[in-house]
């Protein structure tokens, strides 16, 4: 039978509370850290990609290899440069000078008038980029499309239109995929990392035994502990939210009710991570290590930030069901951009509240009363 | 070899001057957050002084302290060797700090061990090692490289009495050899076995002299002791403050300590009620500590 | 040798290696992400949810959609109701396809079909490609072989023509552990000296600056080289990644890079007056270094004002030299350009080190 004694939690997050205004570190990390690197990396990520190097080796230099060029260059999504030294065009490639050769033969132009052949242009590619090249090869359908009618004066009859309706996102601006990720990230990472350091350093200096050898029992720890940072964390989500809304214009059209709902789950799962992290270890240095390798980068290469789930082996799909950031993620972008209800987030909003559980209670077990070290 | 010193840090060490001499123990002695840890850190080099100078054996600080460094042994207050290492472990890396060769460090641990008395083996993990061997062993590093002076910041901190002895019992060996020893303190009895004392409160020197001097020089009257045994002694005391031959009266743990004109020391000594007792006695370090300290009170 | 480098090569591999914690964390675990990872990530955009509205009856359409699941882009979602929008709102269809009711030979006949597709945005390059998946298909809808045009484009991919985006990831994968360990480990280790108050005991000896600071580099690049060793090697055997150039330049520009790392984790510890704020600088240097390292999203995108930013990064140019070593043999230009860039960075976070770090305790 668990005793369990409000006021004695409550002391020990006031005492926490205390620690925290007296370090302004902690404060900046959990407040202003978030916000600083949403702004920031909102603004440098964008997926479309734009002015890409290709390099074009023309050998014909006719009208029509002029023209080629310039149907490229007019896209936007392409920038011709001509080769340096025209016989090592293929070292450009090697040099990552560029991301492509375009090689246009002698007879280009020529071949090009004589009805029933067909002048072919050789482009080579750097595959290494295996991202970049795949935007590449999604642009040139529609070059190849509008090079065929400007050079040869006749329009092609698509057999079956395509009309399309870009759902939540018509614009199709990758912001508004990236920055509500960004934010998933990054709260859940420092959530951990606010937890992480602070009981692991009480350890460390002897506090925790303080403490332990009252009556206080390993729960009313924990929660006095964490109730603190979720303020924090709290904090943290509105900073990053006001920079989502009005920085980038995010649209927001679920309920605010959820979402904060959701956040404080997301936020409790981080924190006892954390915690679960700092009992684990009792030093400052594993702990912080501990919580930079399962937080950083699971979180970020995981947890359908960037690379989607769908595209993992199967066995990903069942994996990373282990990691908060990958349910969040699914709350925070279906919630901003789709206005996505309890009905739809059932799946993801349960798969939190089992997380919290379990994290806090393992948090709580392993909080050994024994001081060996 | 005299050390002149002119010395200030404002904040924790106010415009401290004082000289040893070469083989003496000297201990600083001061409540905690006195200055002491501080005087000597800045001694050793660890800090940076606001104002004025240091010169120890001979040598002052301008190299960054590297060659004072090299003569001087330190001990610090925390424990300061690495208690995820074993003995030898430690001990070869402090040889290496003062790049020792491996020959000069195998014959001074064997040395060293044997004057220290560690029974352990070489590759136990400090961390497994009891309180007194562990500062013994940070003694033991702190002198591997065999300096003329040696500062030692509350080297007993945190030991057991037994352990303690022990200690100061190597102290007082180093210096039959040559050494000198400025030592840190709280404890008066350890004060007692040094062959001056500097007392300090809130960074400032308060008195410079040997132990027996400082008793004589501050309790130049006969320092009687009351024991009220188990009754209570307030009428008495309250009598004895009127009295114009007592000087003082300080309670010293369950009993008091007064202090009387020797010509009154009679007429005092006779006026104790019955069942308590009033009796001279010689004055010791702590009355000399309480009575300086009150003194600047006041 | 000096002795008093010696003495701090064994004392932190020592402390490190002791710890069986440690020597999973330095390790066991690299190998282990390295290896969810590679399998993990990849950026081919497959397996979206794709439902097909159509006549029941129409034969023609029913070919079509079969068409859309044969190959691994899409998954099949049955159309219900008689709502696409909603299908797609919900969430249970990522695509939802909606061809003309009079059937699809009808209204290929007209040389008037359209069809719609409604796509959920929210992830614009999901949805692009999503996009040019379908209408790659359509063109396949027509009755007969397609009749060669005037022009042609003709596309080689080199160096990678599976286009597996493994070959890609793994260096960057590989670059962002090697990273985050070597930082994790070193940013620490002073502040963690000065906590303890062991820091007294080292700076109460005659000692120089840079026997200190490099007593406490080369250990760290030590066990930085080792585990680059086994991340390279995870990388490689498990990934079918191919390795073109030759040894030596890869050991070559992992030294640098490690040295570089290396450097910056001691510079944050010695600026930093306890563990709390070592952690704050290796976040900070750490999560914008592995989000601006290319590998994420293309640096070339950035904002001008934010690509200096970029170049600022190390793991930016050890990426490079990877795929670039890896991939392409290793240029000349390419290999000494990076390695020179990596090499600067270490000697200006050594100066600045040096500059910061005092033998006192104020």
């Amino acid at each position: 039978m668990i005793s369990f004694k409000f006021s004695r939690a409550r002391s020990i997050a006031l005492k926490e509370i205390r620690h925290i205004l007296r370090d302004p570190f902690t404060v900046a990390l959990a407040l202003g850290l978030p916000f600083i690197l949403v702004i920031f990396f909102g603004y440098a990520i964008d997926f479309d990609m734009k002015d890409i190097r290709l390099t074009c080796v023309d050998f014909d230099q006719s009208r029509a290899s002029r023209q080629l060029t310039e149907i490229f260059s007019e896209s936007g999504y392409f920038k011709i440069g001509f080769p340096e030294r025209p016989d090592l065009f293929l070292q450009e490639l090697d040099q990552e000078k560029t991301a492509g050769v375009l090689i246009v033969k002698p007879d280009f132009g020529k071949t090009l008038s004589s009805p029933g052949q067909t002048a072919k242009v050789q482009l080579l590619l750097d595959g290494a980029d295996n991202s970049k090249t795949s935007a590449i090869l999604s642009y040139l359908p529609g070059i190849q499309r509008a090079a065929a009618a400007r050079l040869t004066g006749l329009k092609r009859q698509e057999p079956v239109k395509l009309r399309t309706r870009f759902l939540f996102n018509p614009e199709l601006n990758s912001r508004w995929f990236v920055v509500p990720g960004l934010a998933t990230v990054l709260i859940g990472l420092i959530s951990i990392l606010l937890t992480a350091l602070t009981v692991a350093r009480e350890w460390e200096n002897g506090s925790m035994e303080l403490l332990l050898s009252t009556p206080v029992r390993p729960l009313e720890i924990i929660v006095g502990k964490i109730l603190p940072y979720v303020a924090l964390g709290l904090g943290g989500v509105l900073f990053v939210y006001l920079a989502a809304r009005i920085g980038f214009r995010v649209p927001f059209h679920g309920s605010h009710a959820l979402f904060i709902a959701a956040c404080l789950m997301f936020i409790m799962a981080g924190l006892s991570q954390g915690l679960l992290i700092s009992v684990v270890t009792r030093q400052q240095q594993l702990a912080m290590q501990l919580s930079m390798i399962s937080g950083l980068l699971p979180s970020l290469l995981l947890s359908g930030f960037i690379f989607p789930i769908e595209s993992m082996p199967v066995f990903f799909h069942y994996f990373t069901a282990i990691l908060p950031p990958r349910w969040f993620m699914v709350i925070a972008r279906g919630i901003f951009l789709k206005g996505a209800g309890i009905g739809e987030l059932i799946g993801p909003l349960a798969a939190l509240l089992v997380m919290d559980i379990v994290l806090m209670t393992a948090a709580t077990k392993r909080f050994k009363k024994d001081l060996e070290p | 070899m005299e050390l002149t010193v002119r010395f200030g840090d404002f904040t924790a060490v106010d415009r401290l001057s004082f000289a040893v001499e070469r083989g003496e123990i000297f201990g600083f002695l001061g409540a905690n957050g006195a200055g002491k840890t501080t005087a000597i850190r800045t001694l050793c080099g660890l800090l940076r002084p606001t104002h004025g100078s240091a010169r120890v054996a001979g040598l002052g600080y301008e190299d960054g302290g590297r060659a004072l460094k090299g003569r001087v042994g330190y001990m610090s207050q925390r424990f300061t060797l690495y208690d995820d290492l074993t003995v030898d472990e430690n001990m070869s890396f402090a040889a290496g700090l003062r790049k020792l060769s491996p020959e000069v460090l195998a014959r001074r641990t064997e040395e060293l061990f044997e004057f220290i008395g560690l029974t352990a083996p070489r590759n136990t993990l400090v961390r497994h090692l009891a309180g007194g061997i562990k500062q013994e062993l940070a003694l033991a590093a702190a002198i591997l490289h065999d300096p003329e002076i040696l500062f030692l910041d509350e080297p007993t901190s945190g030991v057991s009495p037994v352990a303690r002895i022990r200690f100061w019992k190597l102290i007082r060996n180093l210096t039959e050899k040559g050494k000198t020893v400025i030592v840190t303190t709280h404890y008066m009895d350890e004060a007692e076995q040094c062959g001056r004392i500097a007392l300090m409160r809130s960074g400032r020197l308060i008195a410079l002299d040997s132990p027996a001097e400082l008793k004589e020089r501050t309790f130049p009257e006969p320092l009687l002791e009351l024991d009220a045994q188990g009754r209570d002694p307030d009428d008495f005391l309250n009598t004895l403050r009127r009295n114009p031959g007592v000087i003082d009266v300080q309670p010293y743990g369950s009993r008091h300590h007064v202090t009387v004109r020797s010509s009154s020391e009679e007429a005092v000594l006779s006026s104790v009620p019955a069942g308590m007792s009033l009796r001279r006695i010689p004055p010791s370090l702590e009355d000399v500590f309480l009575r300086l300290v009150e003194g600047k009170d006041r | 040798m000096n002795r008093t480098l010696n003495a701090f090569i064994k004392k932190e591999l020592a402390q490190t290696l002791r710890d069986p914690r440690m020597r999973v964390i330095l390790f066991v675990l690299p190998m282990v992400q390295m290896t969810l990872f590679g399998f993990a990530i990849s950026t081919e955009i497959k397996r979206l949810k794709l439902a097909v509205f159509h006549d029941p009856g129409d034969r023609a359409a029913r070919q079509l959609t079969e068409r859309f699941y044969s190959a691994d882009w899409f998954l099949r979602v049955e159309p219900e109701g008689d709502d696409p929008l909603r299908l797609v709102r919900s969430g249970r269809a990522d695509a939802a396809l909606v061809i003309p009711a009079e059937g699809l030979t009808r209204s290929l006949a007209r040389r008037e079909a359209t069809v719609q597709l409604i796509l959920d945005a929210s992830n614009a390059t999901k949805a692009r490609v999503a996009e040019s998946y379908v209408s790659k298909i359509l063109a396949t809808a027509r009755r007969g072989p397609e009749p060669p045009g005037p022009f042609q484009l003709d596309v080689r991919v080199l160096y990678n023509p599976t286009m597996e985006s493994s070959v890609f990831l793994v260096p960057g994968v590989m670059s962002m552990i090697l990273c985050l360990v070597t930082i994790i480990l070193t940013s620490m280790s002073m502040s963690k000296e000065k906590e303890r108050g062991t820091f007294e005991m080292i700076i109460s000896a005659p000692l120089e600056n840079w026997e200190i600071l490099l007593g406490k580099t080369v250990p760290f690049v030590l066990i930085g080289m080792l585990d680059t060793v086994l991340i390279l090697l995870a990388g490689t055997l498990l990934f079918d990644v191919p390795v073109r150039g030759e040894l030596w330049k890869l050991l070559l520009a992992a030294f640098v890079f490690v040295v570089t790392t290396v450097t910056i984790g001691i510079l944050i510890s010695t600026i930093s007056k306890n563990q709390q704020q070592s952690m704050l600088g290796s976040f900070l240097f750490v999560f914008p270094a592995t989000l601006m390292s290319g590998i994420m999203f293309p640096v070339e995108n950035m904002p001008k004002t934010i690509i200096v930013v970029a170049y600022l990064n190390p793991l930016k140019y050890f990426v490079t030299l990877l795929r670039n070593i890896l991939l392409k043999g290793g240029d000349p230009w390419v290999l000494w350009s990076n390695i020179g860039v990596l090499l600067l960075m270490a000697v200006a976070t050594t100066a600045l080190s040096f500059r910061r770090f005092h033998q006192t305790l104020n």
